[in-house]
């Protein structure tokens, strides 16, 4: 009973914490891309309002697929939360295979998609036909690397893998294989959809996309899902790149430096159209992962 | 007693012919019930693996023995075989009216069922080929009674090359025969072993040709498309789910039974695979690679699925071509759920076709909201076909890429990962098209199926979940195959498989999902209640939107992705076929031109011509 008690607790925790994080990451980001274009910015904290606000406003709902989906959304993405070593919190993480992550990852995606596309909107339906393009584009890559990954260290628990980098820090991945962190970089920048790799939300184009019908309740619960959904991407990066942590305020500091950068190095570049954001995923990243990938299996 | 698994179905066929004349139900309903049968049956016989039967026959101076046995293999794909046609059978009773010729197709039906127990259980090529080629008929015939025009064209093209392929089988049997006087598997076992491995390799791809066909690998898999897109609604399930998988049958005992993989086994290899079993996993990769670019082409629902199977197909034949422990369980496993995920999608694409009338993704939409039970067995289905946890589709993807993994198989594995991420995209096109967006107006008045359609797709969404949780219940049967075939087996229990890089453990799976989506529900239940608004009261960028139909995005939705691949996809390998097919008629004319013009001059020509040559042969000697 106790252990139930200390189970449900750590579980809500390691919730709470990784939304509250995420949050704080968004509202970083807003603040630097302002400074990049020479904006003031909305203070830090934006986000939390975003969210109290959104949950306190009324909300319209095109039928029972459409709260389904949002459901399903956060769920998903709270469930995969638990399979990532954070810092010394790890809850399941020792069952937690890097490649069941990356499927469970899908979950909350089909969940949005089908939420939003629920909803009737064509707009969404573009959205989220732009959004699994792209995510055939940057997938192919990251498991490539992935393969790599599992075929050198011959363990596939993400917990493992962040063992295997042990010790000095020359022995984290980003230095013994720096290509192959370079490209994970580059995919990650794609699965977070921030700006080269943005074609699926596309505000001024495609009405947002996926979120066009969320208001209310159902664009706070997508926004909190994409808070975890970054914690969740950034932590993979530092637990494959970066050696991890053994506590969660250095695991914290490493993932929001991955972060600056992802945001930076967004923000620089014009959006890519979705066919050509793939055939760059292709070329570039997916060529030089299965060069790295040859390298290693040879 | 083995034969009552073939003759009370072909029985029970021409019952059904002549009572469904009478009643238009009692035709499927007969069919249910043998099925039914034969499942309680093969229950019973679980685990008597010494079970065998044999008849002789003299016949024009020749001993023929006919064998058949039960082995765990032909146990679990007559199981598999029986339960899916129970099920479809059921599906079926209610949808008789939709038939042209509602007698003809139980009868085949039932005739295939008799004719794949046949085959599973024959231990001789020669009960082999007979079943076979019943079952290649009766199928045929199946195919080519769907509704479409083109049911007969695509019926016609499966049929030649499956034809094709069976005299490669018979000729390569008879050779066989020739040299050990049986039709019996064990001598040409032994007698291929100590044959020159060439000539041996040689036979055994000759006979192993109708099973390549059968299962549908690149590049004999140009006529699983159109059979599947045509074939009446109510077979395609069992075409996919089952026909396709009886080629895996095949192409296991050449490899295994007939000792195809220890005649190569010292041959060149690639990583520890001889360069031949590496070859066929490459079939299966660029397998997996043509039959997805394509399916995410597709605008008709069924032909979408057709394709999906193919690439699927990929998936299992990699598995079974690098016969490691984890490669042969997570084929066998795969190949089990794609039996059951795949039936569940085509049930339900058929029970929209039962009610809309249509396969063209467009002409439908937003049926969600008048078939939610057909959208939950899609829905599950699909999770199931991509791949995701917790359904029974991860587990066996997994096993494979462990497989492809441990291996260092790069080039594979790309091809499985590029399979399973773009199926993300072909599920989701018919689930957003035909099952969410906007409702037409004419389908306003459409209604869930009739109780009978529900049951088969509630019971598979209920397999489906099951085995995603209890994956050792099929690895109980799959570990006695391959402690049959003489494959080590994979450590397993009753809701964990034990990887190459770690387990997988269904159960923590399950209660971490069940965790995160309380939350969530919490979440959404404890805010504000939200208020309905219909489907066309939505942001429209200040357009008006009047008519639903118009306001649905189904028809291209991957156009972006579909540029990548325009100039690929126009190379098609049916086209391809189709110039063969045109040259070879042209040369054929030509020839005929030359030596059969009609003129008797000609005629008198050749004779002379030849007396000359044969004379001038015959000096020379």
């Amino acid at each position: 009973m106790i252990d139930l008690i200390y189970k449900i607790g750590h579980f809500l925790l390691i919730t709470v914490f990784a939304t509250a994080l995420g949050l704080l990451f968004m509202g970083i980001a807003r603040k630097i891309i302002a400074r990049i274009q020479k904006r003031y910015g909305p203070p830090v904290y934006q986000p939390y309002l975003d969210v109290l606000k959104l949950f306190g406003k009324d909300a319209i709902t095109h039928g029972f697929i459409f709260d389904f989906g949002a459901v399903m959304a956060l769920g998903g993405v709270i469930a995969t939360l638990f399979f990532i070593p954070l810092g010394s919190w790890q809850l399941y993480s020792m069952e937690g295979t890097v490649l069941l992550v990356i499927y469970l990852l899908a979950v909350a995606s089909l969940g949005m998609a089908m939420g939003t596309v629920g909803s009737g909107n064509p707009q969404a339906s573009i959205g989220i036909s732009r959004a699994l393009t792209q995510m055939l584009g940057y997938e192919l890559p990251f498991l490539v690397i992935l393969f790599s990954l599992i075929f050198r260290y011959q363990t596939s628990s993400i917990w493992g893998l962040m063992q295997a980098q042990a010790g000095s820090f020359l022995n984290w991945n980003l230095f013994a294989y720096p290509m192959m962190a370079l490209v994970a970089f580059v995919v990650l920048i794609g699965m977070m959809g921030k700006k080269p790799f943005d074609a699926m939300i596309a505000p001024s184009e495609i009405g947002s996309g996926p979120v066009v019908e969320s208001g209310g309740k159902y664009l706070g619960m997508l926004l909190l899902q994409k808070s975890i959904t970054i914690i969740i991407e950034l932590a993979l990066y530092v637990n494959l790149f970066l050696g991890g942590a053994d506590n969660i305020f250095s695991f914290s500091f490493k993932m929001l430096i991955v972060w600056i950068l992802a945001t930076m190095f967004g923000s620089l570049f014009p959006r890519f159209r979705i066919e050509d954001g793939v055939k760059f995923f292709w070329k570039w990243p997916l060529g030089i992962a299965i060069l790295q990938a040859l390298y290693i299996i040879i | 007693m083995l034969t009552k698994y073939i003759f009370v179905p072909a029985a029970a066929a021409f019952a059904a012919y002549i009572l469904n004349k009478k009643n238009k139900k009692a035709g499927a309903t007969i069919t249910a019930l043998v099925s039914a049968y034969l499942l309680l049956s093969l229950a019973l016989i679980y685990g008597s693996w010494e079970l065998n039967q044999s008849f002789n026959l003299s016949l024009m101076g020749y001993q023929l023995e006919f064998l058949m046995a039960l082995t765990p293999l032909s146990w679990l794909f007559a199981v598999l075989t029986s339960a899916i046609s129970l099920l479809i059978a059921v599906f079926s009773i209610d949808s008789q009216a939709d038939f042209k010729f509602s007698s003809v197709f139980n009868l085949n039906f039932l005739l295939v069922i008799g004719s794949i127990m046949g085959v599973l259980f024959a231990r001789d090529f020669l009960t082999l080929f007979i079943f076979w080629e019943l079952m290649t008929w009766t199928s045929f015939y199946l195919i080519s009674s769907g509704k479409k025009k083109m049911a007969g064209r695509a019926a016609y093209r499966y049929l030649i090359l499956s034809a094709a392929a069976a005299y490669s089988f018979l000729m390569a049997v008879i050779f066989i025969f020739q040299q050990t006087g049986s039709f019996a598997f064990e001598p040409a076992a032994e007698f291929l072993l100590n044959n020159s491995a060439p000539q041996s390799i040689l036979l055994l791809l000759a006979i192993s040709l109708p099973f390549w066909v059968k299962a549908g690998i690149f590049p004999l898999h140009v006529w699983v498309k159109d059979a599947h897109g045509n074939a009446p609604k109510e077979f395609s399930p069992f075409l996919s789910g089952m026909l396709l998988k009886v080629g895996f049958y095949g192409l296991i005992v050449v490899f295994h039974q007939l000792s195809f993989f220890k005649i190569i086994e010292n041959t060149i290899a690639y990583r520890g695979l001889p360069l031949l079993s590496y070859l066929f996993a490459l079939l299966g990769a660029v397998t997996i690679i043509t039959g997805t670019i394509l399916a995410i082409r597709q605008e008709d629902m069924k032909k979408l699925i057709a394709y999906s199977s193919i690439s699927q197909m990929g998936y299992i034949i990699i598995g079974i071509a690098i016969a490691t422990p984890l490669g042969f369980s997570g084929s066998m496993l795969h190949l089990m759920n794609h039996l059951i995920f795949k039936s569940t999608i085509f049930l339900a694409l058929a029970a929209v076709i039962y009610r809309t009338g249509t396969t063209k993704m467009y002409e439908v939409g937003g049926l969600i909201f008048r078939m939610p039970l057909t959208f939950a067995a899609y829905l599950t289905a699909i999770i199931a076909l991509a791949g995701i946890p917790p359904t029974n589709g991860f587990i066996s993807k997994w096993v494979i890429y462990q497989a492809l993994i441990e291996k260092g198989y790069l080039f594979l594995a790309l091809a499985a990962f590029f399979g399973s991420i773009a199926s993300f995209m072909y599920v989701f096109k018919p689930l957003s098209t035909v099952f969410l967006g906007q409702l037409k107006p004419q389908h306003q008045e459409i209604k869930e199926v009739p109780l009978l359609m529900k049951i088969p797709m509630l019971i598979l969404i209920g397999v489906i979940v099951l085995f995603g949780v209890f994956p050792g219940i099929q690895m109980n049967i799959i570990s006695q195959i391959s402690g049959d075939l003489g494959i080590e087996t994979v450590n397993y229990s009753l809701y964990s498989i034990q990887g190459a890089f770690g387990a997988w453990n269904s159960l923590y799976i399950f209660n971490v999902f069940a965790a995160g989506f309380v939350i969530a529900l919490l979440v959404f239940g404890l805010a504000k209640k939200s208020k309905l608004v219909g489907l066309l009261d939505t942001y429209s960028s200040g357009e008006y939107v009047t008519d639903a139909e118009s306001y649905h995005y189904a028809y291209q939705y991957y156009r972006p992705f579909d540029r990548l691949f325009d100039n690929l996809a126009a190379k098609s390998l049916t086209g391809f076929y189709e110039t063969l097919t045109a040259n070879l008629l042209k040369s054929g004319e030509s020839f005929r031109r030359i030596f059969a013009a009609g003129r008797v001059q000609n005629y008198a020509l050749y004779s002379v011509l030849l007396f000359v040559i044969l004379a001038a042969v015959g000096w020379i000697i």
